[in-house]
């Protein structure tokens, strides 16, 4: 048999990759419902959510998951189109915008948490 | 009692597409779908195609598609079925040849690729070669499998590409892989870890309902997906 997928890997390791991260994302969105709505106070605004961003522990956690997120969900697209796609050329093409695609929310994504500094929590909202 | 058959016609020299036509047989609940289908054939319409061979759930021959579910028509009986008109259609996904017969070409084709027999480059032993029970209870369940297709045609992934291998080749393809008897195992991983391969399966346990062995199918495959995480190719 020499049918092989275009990027020549079988996926195994993206389907190993989509069961770990699996696991961590129910982790994590249990943390996550549990703060943001179960034991909060129920409002969410910036003036609660500033400084748990402002936390390099918060900070790890939601790189964390946005790493997670985007690499199931990517993993999940690009198994879509390994069922529904069966011409080359627009597989390569749909393939090339799923990296694209999680390339941009990766960088986007890290930058936002990253770069989110206290000092915006005293400046931003005294100008609002 | 009376029960109304429903059955999916074609006959490929008149028909431009497949109809339903419906007969009516005077039978019992006991009675198998396989039995009615005789029935109507030698009393009422013997220009109805369909296979069969042995009549006790062991040969494959008569699998199809009852009330929305694929299963042998020898194994499933009337009182099994919900009360009312019985549709019996063909075998999804697969180009049908007449009625309810189908064209299984590129299922055995699938099934061939696995190289489905045993391989061993061993000497010949002068006896048997020998299994502890349990290095046979490992692949006893994946060797009831009789080849019948059900499974295969009941699996979404195989309606969305046919080049998948589908769920019966997986199983024997387990069958050979954990047998402890046969050297080829790394071959036929190789093979089953493709992209037409084992990671087509997203575990929808349409096999599992299908299959009238009573395979857990779907869980065959969850182990040949283990085995290629665990093993380096």
């Amino acid at each position: 048999m020499n049918i092989k997928s275009v990027t020549g890997d079988s996926g195994v390791r993206r389907w190993f990759y989509q069961r770990i991260t699996g696991i961590f994302l129910v982790v994590l969105l249990i943390i996550h419902f549990t703060i943001m709505h179960f034991i909060g106070t129920g409002e969410i605004d910036y003036q609660t959510v500033a400084p748990r961003l402002a936390s390099p522990y918060w900070k790890t956690f939601d790189l964390a998951f946005l790493i997670f997120a985007l690499y199931h969900g990517m993993a999940g697209l690009w198994v879509v189109v390994d069922d529904y796609v069966h011409r080359d050329g627009w597989r390569v093409f749909i393939y090339s915008l799923v990296v694209l695609v999680g390339a941009v929310f990766l960088v986007l994504g890290v930058l936002t948490i990253i770069t989110f500094t206290p000092h915006m929590l005293f400046t931003i909202p005294s100008k609002i | 009692m009376k029960v109304t058959f429903k059955i999916q016609r074609f006959n490929p020299e008149n028909d431009t597409k497949p109809y339903f036509k419906e007969y009516t047989v005077e039978t019992h609940s006991n009675a198998a779908v396989l039995d009615c289908l005789n029935d109507i054939r030698w009393h009422q319409d013997e220009s109805l195609s369909f296979r069969r061979s042995c009549g006790h759930a062991i040969c494959g021959s008569c699998a199809m598609n009852m009330n929305g579910k694929n299963g042998l028509a020898c194994q499933t009986l009337i009182k099994d079925l919900k009360p009312g008109t019985v549709t019996v259609k063909p075998l999804p996904s697969f180009p049908i040849i007449k009625d309810l017969v189908v064209n299984l070409e590129k299922f055995y084709e699938k099934f061939n690729k696995i190289t489905p027999y045993l391989i061993n480059d061993g000497p010949v032993p002068q006896k048997e070669r020998f299994q502890s029970p349990e290095q046979q209870k490992i692949i006893e369940e994946s060797t009831t499998c009789i080849l019948c297709a059900s499974c295969t045609s009941s699996c979404p992934s195989f309606w969305a590409d046919d080049d998948y291998l589908g769920p019966a080749a997986l199983v024997k393809a387990f069958r050979y892989v954990f047998d402890t008897r046969d050297t080829a195992a790394e071959e036929r991983l190789k093979v089953v870890n493709d992209k037409n391969g084992v990671f087509r399966c997203h575990t929808i346990f349409n096999c599992n309902e299908a299959c009238p062995k009573d395979i857990n199918i779907t869980g065959h495959i969850a182990e040949l997906k283990l085995a290629l995480v665990t093993t380096k190719l």
